[in-house]
């Protein structure tokens, strides 16, 4: 008979299979229903969501409370699970490898499924509904079989085993791992809910513009979500890792920015859907591209083809995906060539100099870019398989590509926010562009008056004025119109979107361009100067328990605040682990690192300090990227129907 | 205001452009610490023993031992920051390069993003012309007039237009 702590499994598994069957035959009752249009059968599907989301929601409290109780019946808690780990970190551990990472999919897919079946439950019957319903429940079957099948967090562990060594200590050292891989997941597994649209779209044949609308904010929300963890990434990067970078084009880095960049393509080309019927097949690539790529980078980084510092997996997972990524990709392409004819966008775009030019533009930028990432990302893989050679593709290669695309794409957000639908002549352009060219020049002026040097950071820098001004122009007059109100809606938000962006930019060519590093020895009572700052080395502390021991030097910074970067080891696992300790401000950060060993008795220690400029503006970015999302979803002022779409053409101007 | 926002003004401004953009790259730097060096350098080598890293980032033993042989080169003053990649690269032949070579097959990593972005602009190129063609009609006197009088109504309802 089994005791309490050996519950979890069978319970866990139990779940998982009732949530496979639940979805199973939610796809069978969608599809059956909805082609004998037979409303009976339909009914049944908001059951199945359901029971397939209470099953995921069983499992996921299964997977925690075998982790909590440290239930070493289990592999998956024998792999991450310690007796010795804090609470909180027990309860991120069981996202913190594959199966569990895998299953917190599961959840977010199911209960996303529900969610979308509640939301349609009076449309039910509405064919591109129940296709839409159908597709949702077969990424999930596919997700509940890897849970059952390659990445079972359930499956029996040795026996006899009384303890483990904890997650990652990567992932025990700081609160992010609470919040940046389920916000990044939500981004991932959110995209499903566009495409099953698309798919359902696709399939009923109505690709013209109702699905965009059933499911732009969904699109819009997952996009934000995706945001917001690449950026909470980043900063858990900069706050763990003690390199001082926020970016390192890692492959799973890589992983999650590729489906951003065109996802980020999608949701400005839907606007030229929208509003002119143009670009059906280009936008249905798009978001075919975007979740298909999510799926792909969980594949390169979770199968082990791809070696990563963040992987934390190597599992036989690959062929199961790359399966999976292949049937998305030729439904999907045969799917558009099947209703190729109805696809044929009726409009044309009058003139690149128009709205619809400039997003135009901004596409091939991004799926240029998004290319240039995947095929720096896969490029080792390609010499290994004709050469049979290692190669590395890091940091200097990306780099090199995205300052020129990043330059461009700045520049596209000067013109694109002042330009009209249809059609821009020179001199509306002239007059809509003067202020904010003004505060490119102001923003160029600037830096070089406080003794900014290099071509691109100040190209970088005048064109993030220049944008920050198209921007401001757009949300003044928004202001000015609708008051607080015209804040809103995809177009205002959209511009705070853009003012994030360019913080963003701005903040990563000053730290990227002018940081300045140095090694020091300091002596305890010993003042050391850096760069114009003062660092002291006043003492030690040093922290112990079961788990690890915390060896921190006290370093007093300019004569003021101290701050302790330190040196971790983690018992079990023998890992010395770096823990910087940052002063920020607005101009700059003083990032400190201590170098081991760290000799106490010696009352000296080896720092390194780097002074990084306007590192906190990425954040500031970061954050207003996310307000502008929120912002974008709410409706703005609606157009009515009467009024104009094209901007004034003077008389025999047209042709 | 409608000489303020001329072509000479636009001239003006765009010859203060060239003007601080030549101040700015033109003038010193300032001078770099041995570590700022070694960072630069440790940024394109890749750590042998880590997964992916550079030995920069990596806190590997294998990417201390590098750094060291970085910092004793930067500190002996003889060696340009190249000739010190290109040293390491050969103790430990090209797969600690983090960038690929530009020659045989490594090039295709250069090429194809250039190759890449080349046929989509052509492809946008050809897109505009057949839409141009296909565009041939003009608008109405009623039209203009129409678009005319609406926006006479609210000049500055840039959103729709």
């Amino acid at each position: 008979m089994l005791g309490v702590e050996g519950l979890a499994g069978p319970l866990g598994r139990a779940a998982l299979l009732v949530g496979l069957i639940g979805a199973f035959f939610g796809m069978i009752a969608a599809v059956t229903g909805t082609r004998n249009e037979d409303e009976k059968v339909l009914r049944l599907v908001p059951r199945f969501a359901t029971l397939s989301c209470v099953a995921a929601i069983s499992a996921f409290a299964a997977m925690e409370w075998a982790m909590i109780t440290r239930d070493f019946s289990l592999a998956y808690v024998q792999k991450v699970g310690s007796k010795s780990t804090p609470a909180l970190y027990n309860f991120t551990a069981v996202w913190s490898a594959l199966e569990g990472s895998i299953l917190l999919w599961v959840l977010i897919l199911t209960c996303l499924t529900a969610g979308i079946v509640f939301k349609y439950r009076t449309r039910i019957a509405d064919p591109m509904v129940g296709w839409a319903v159908a597709t949702m429940f077969f990424v999930g079957i596919f997700f509940f079989i890897l849970t059952l099948g390659p990445a079972n967090p359930f499956a029996a562990g040795a026996s006899g085993v009384l303890d483990g060594p904890g997650p990652n200590p990567l992932l025990q050292n700081h609160i992010l791992v609470v919040f940046h891989p389920p916000i990044l997941y939500l981004g991932y597994v959110g995209m499903t809910v566009p495409f099953a649209f698309a798919i359902g779209a696709l399939i009923t044949g109505r690709v013209g513009e109702g699905w965009l609308v059933e499911t732009r904010r969904w699109a819009l929300f997952s996009w934000g979500f995706l945001t917001l963890g690449i950026i909470l990434g980043s900063w858990w990067s900069y706050e763990v890792l003690g390199w001082s970078g926020v970016w390192a084009w890692d492959p799973v880095e890589n992983a999650s920015f590729i489906p951003w960049l065109t996802g980020t393509a999608y949701i400005h080309s839907v606007l030229v859907q929208e509003r002119r019927g143009m670009l059906r097949v280009w936008n249905l690539s798009l978001l075919v591209s975007t979740f298909s790529l999510t799926i792909l980078g969980t594949f390169l980084t979770r199968s082990g083809v791809l070696n990563s510092v963040h992987a934390f997996s190597d599992s036989n997972i690959g062929p199961y995906l790359l399966s999976f990524f292949a049937i998305i990709v030729v439904v999907s392409v045969a799917l558009i060539g099947w209703r190729g004819q109805k696809l044929h966008s009726p409009g044309t775009i009058d003139s690149p100099l128009s709205r619809e030019g400039a997003f135009l533009a901004n596409n091939v930028i991004f799926s240029v870019f998004a290319f240039v990432v995947l095929l720096g990302t896969v490029f080792p893989l390609i010499i290994e398989a004709l050469q049979n050679r290692q190669l590395v593709v890091g940091e200097p290669f990306f780099d090199k590509l995205a300052v020129p695309v990043g330059l461009t794409l700045l520049f596209l957000m000067c013109i694109a926010p002042v330009l009209p639908w249809r059609k821009a002549s020179g001199e509306l352009l002239a007059n809509r562009l003067f202020w904010p060219a003004w505060g490119g020049i102001g923003a160029l002026a600037l830096s070089v008056g406080v003794g900014a040097t290099g071509f691109a950071p100040l190209l970088t820098f005048a064109l993030g004025g220049f944008a920050g001004g198209a921007a401001l122009r757009q949300l003044v007059l928004a202001t000015r119109r609708q008051g607080l109100r015209g804040l809103l809606g995809r177009a205002n938000g959209g511009m705070v979107v853009h003012i994030g962006v360019i913080l963003i930019a701005v903040a990563l060519a000053a730290s990227n361009s002018y940081t300045h590093s140095q090694e020091m020895m300091l002596k305890q009572g010993v003042v050391a100067t850096f760069n114009g700052h003062t660092f002291e080395l006043t003492g030690f502390t040093t922290e112990s328990d079961a788990r690890r021991t915390v060896v921190a030097a006290v370093v007093r910074v300019d004569g003021g605040k101290s701050y302790t970067p330190a040196i971790t080891k983690f018992k079990s696992m023998g890992t010395n682990i770096g823990t910087p300790s940052v002063k920020s401000s607005f101009v700059e950060d003083i990032y400190l690192t201590v170098e081991p060993p760290i000799k106490v008795s010696s009352k000296t220690v080896k720092i390194k300090v780097f002074i990084k400029p306007m590192v906190m503006w990425l954040w500031i970015g970061g954050g207003l990227m996310g307000i502008g999302t929120l912002l974008s979803a709410f409706p703005g002022r609606r157009r009515k129907p009467t009024d104009a779409t094209s901007a004034p053409v003077p008389t025999g101007a047209v042709s | 205001m409608k000489y303020l926002k001329s072509w000479p003004v636009w001239m003006l401004m765009g010859l203060i452009v060239v003007a601080l953009l030549t101040v700015g790259t033109t003038r010193d730097n300032g001078p770099l610490t041995q570590s700022d060096r070694i960072d630069s350098i440790t940024k394109h080598i890749a750590c042998p023993t880590c997964d992916g890293e550079s030995v920069y980032v990596s806190r590997a033993s294998a990417a201390e031992a590098i750094r060291n042989q970085v910092a004793r080169d930067v500190s002996a003053g003889t060696l340009t920051d190249d000739e010190i990649i290109g040293s390491i690269a050969n103790t430990f032949k090209a797969k600690v390069l983090l960038v690929p070579r530009a020659t045989g097959v490594d090039s295709l990593v250069w090429i194809l993003p250039i190759a890449v972005l080349v046929c989509s602009i052509a492809g946008l190129w050809a897109a505009f012309r057949r839409w141009r063609r296909d565009n041939s009609g003009e608008a109405s006197s009623d039209d203009v007039a129409l678009v005319e009088k609406l926006l006479a109504e609210d000049p500055t309802d840039e959103d729709n237009v």
